[in-house]
């Protein structure tokens, strides 16, 4: 078994420096590689170098976003490799993300977004100003394990009780596990509209996930 | 009211005038072959009329220097935010500086001491706070919303409080944009003024207008714009853009997208109304890279305002500010990012910064902060006074007079005279000798609570019954309008 240590070091090394073009060239010369293990010992590895980095403040926001985007990038083209290789990428659930209706704030949902992928969860971005009929709509759409709503602003979230009150009259309330976060949000506010997790910051909403659905 | 003067306001500035040309010439690059995403049919309407180019169907507007230059034309050098009593009218643009309240979602109560959210008498006593103490020359929202009360007419019932307890002026930024919003608080202003011409003829208000960056005229804001115009309310027109998100990194190019934000801005108010009073405002922190958040305390921000003042005298119009710190509670950090703000700010020169009583970005508002900042707002007035230099105060013929020791001053005429007015005296800061403070003294924040708790207790809202009552009838005109009938 050919030892590709080298190569992978260099894929995480380019997530890490934010380097997409770099990265994109490493994939393409990376085409006799079993993408999934590129997927997790190259790209995978890298973003959780920044992940930790994040949280022992040695790299700032700046630099977890820049990696989210070569990772980004970078799964892309090994999905589709792996997709024509007839396998799937393991998935440790599928969440759907957006920043409530009213609001335009998107870094921290982002981000989120950015370390749950990371993590290995299929996370559908809504975006911003997302309405309720949004949220549920991909959420069948895409099976979903999870709603995941943020926002910044005081006067808006309590929408995210909206969404899930139309959750339970749709009746998929027991499937569809909801999480919130955001700066004015609190543990006592998601308690308070029902939700079943609530996250302070993006590292905190990985751990979340991972408890409420147990993977 | 007279602001605070001296020969140091306007003495120091984050940029020069060279700096001022380069990014002029950088902000018309970025108008002229940028552009600006316009929202707002109205608003690009306007623009077309101004002369600026239209593409992507009025979508996207292109705005060249003249179109700029004509602008700036019109507008006037200063103008006044009345009170309604003439001691409280607040120049602005005539060197004088003033301070004003700061506003927060939170309060430390002042007689529990407990952290809760603000309710309908908080928005009561900020409003009596401020307008008992001297060095407050004006309001912002006395708290951000009142949580005890329905959000459809919270607006309302806040502006409506405001008024009803003090006759100093007030600013105004949209706040839950109810349908309602703002014909109701027209309304209000134009009942505490005395009418609609004596609203137009003596604004209390100074309303906001924003830029949703990068570079968006937005509906929202074009209708405070035509609604602050027509009722006569000067406005200040600025964006929201926080460095390293939706600006540069650099400050530099925060200076050029800020003004250009700015500047589009003018363009829009003086087609809407040509010579309808307007300045430029600080409000562009960076973004916490940690947190995403915006940081008021951290250097970048006044020094951005300072930039921006200076900017707004090489165009000829004033400029105000925000004044806030990142401290989630009254403690030394609030002490030491505020007093390098505020001092920042008054040495550029900027006419009003709302400021005092907050901390927390926003989020937080004491009334015993609201005492020490009207404190530390004389000590910044005394530092622009300077040293001034006279022939009366150079006291030659007094030094020669009094002589080497055994001479002394202490008892001289010109003594009694001066130190009151070279001096100042200050209410609560200590002035004791170490051992005297360690026999028995009040800590600093002890003395603000007193003290406002004292003006809670005493002060009485200047403002006539009669409108006090036809405030509170409209009130409940609102009240049934969009509560009671909604709820039928």
């Amino acid at each position: 078994m050919a030892d590709h240590s080298e190569y992978f070091a260099k894929v995480a090394q380019a997530v890490e420096n934010s380097d997409k073009e770099g990265c994109l060239r490493l994939l393409d010369e990376g085409g006799d590689i079993d993408p999934l293990d590129i997927l997790e010992q190259g790209l995978g590895r890298g973003i959780r170098k920044v992940g930790d980095d994040f949280g022992a403040e040695i790299v700032f926001l700046p630099e977890l976003i820049g990696a989210a985007d070569v990772m980004k990038a970078g799964v892309a083209v090994l999905d589709a490799r792996i997709k024509a290789s007839g396998r799937a990428r393991g998935s440790q659930g599928t969440i759907i993300i957006g920043t409530v209706k009213g609001d335009i704030h998107d870094i921290g949902k982002s981000v989120v977004g950015s370390m749950l992928q990371a993590h290995g969860y299929d996370v559908i971005d809504l975006g911003i100003d997302v309405d309720d009929e949004a949220f549920i709509a991909a959420a069948i759409e895409n099976d979903a394990d999870c709603i995941g709503m943020s926002s910044l602003l005081t006067l808006n979230i309590d929408y995210m009780g909206v969404v899930v009150d139309k959750l339970e009259d749709k009746g998929l309330r027991n499937k569809v596990k909801v999480i919130v976060g955001g700066a004015p949000v609190t543990q006592e506010f998601a308690d308070e509209i029902g939700a079943d997790a609530f996250g302070w910051d993006a590292s905190d909403a990985v751990k979340k996930m991972q408890q409420l659905l147990g993977t | 009211m007279e602001g605070f003067t001296g020969k140091r306001v306007g003495t120091a500035f984050a940029i020069t005038e060279e700096d001022c040309l380069q990014i002029h010439k950088a902000v018309v690059r970025v108008l002229e072959t940028g552009g600006m995403r316009c929202d707002d049919p109205r608003a690009a309407k306007l623009y077309e009329q101004a002369g600026c180019k239209m593409e992507d169907d009025g979508k996207l507007v292109k705005i060249p220097e003249h179109v700029i230059e004509a602008a700036f034309t019109t507008c006037p050098s200063d103008f006044t935010i009345y009170g309604r009593e003439p001691r409280n009218d607040v120049a602005i643009g005539k060197g004088e500086v003033h301070f004003a309240t700061m506003t927060g979602r939170y309060i430390r109560d002042l007689y529990t001491g407990e952290r809760r959210k603000v309710t309908r008498q908080d928005a009561i006593d900020g409003a009596r706070m401020a307008d008992a103490l001297d060095n407050v020359h004006g309001l912002y929202k006395s708290v951000m919303w009142i949580y005890d009360e329905p959000k459809i007419i919270n607006s309302q019932i806040l502006v409506g409080e405001m008024m009803k307890n003090t006759t100093k002026g007030m600013t105004w930024v949209y706040n839950t944009g109810a349908p309602n919003e703002i014909p109701d608080l027209v309304k209000i202003w134009q009942i505490a003024a005395g009418g609609e011409e004596e609203l137009r003829k003596k604004p209390h208000v100074l309303g906001h207008v924003i830029i949703n960056p990068p570079r968006v005229v937005d509906v929202n804001y074009t209708d405070w714009m035509i609604g602050f115009c027509d009722a006569g309310i000067p406005i200040t027109v600025y964006s929201a853009t926080m460095a390293g998100a939706t600006g540069p990194a650099t400050l530099g190019g925060m200076m050029v997208q800020v003004i250009a934000e700015a500047v589009a801005l003018v363009v829009l108010a003086q087609a809407y109304k040509p010579g309808h009073p307007l300045c430029f405002c600080s409000f562009n922190p960076s973004m916490d890279m940690r947190s995403g958040l915006w940081s008021f305390g951290n250097p970048e921000y006044s020094t951005l305002g300072t930039g921006i003042a200076k900017m707004a005298n090489h165009y000829g119009v004033p400029c105000v500010a925000f004044g806030n710190t990142d401290s989630c509670e009254t403690d030394q950090q609030t002490a030491y990012e505020k007093a390098l703000v505020l001092f920042n700010y008054a040495l550029a020169g900027i006419s009003l910064t709302w400021t005092m009583g907050g901390t927390a970005g926003f989020n937080f508002v004491t009334w015993d902060q609201m005492v020490i900042d009207n404190e530390v707002a004389s000590f910044i007035g005394h530092y622009l006074k300077g040293i001034r230099v006279d022939a009366e105060r150079l006291s030659e013929d007094l030094i020669l007079k009094v002589g080497p020791l055994p001479g002394s001053y202490m008892n001289e005429e010109h003594t009694r005279k001066w130190y009151r007015r070279e001096f100042l005296i200050p209410k609560l800061s200590n002035r004791d000798f170490f051992e005297t403070w360690e026999r028995g003294h009040t800590e600093l924040q002890d003395k603000a609570k007193e003290k406002a708790r004292a003006i809670l207790e005493t002060h009485e809202s200047p403002v006539p019954q009669a409108v006090q009552d036809e405030i509170d009838d409209y009130l409940a005109y609102v009240r049934e309008r969009d509560v009671d009938q909604t709820a039928k």
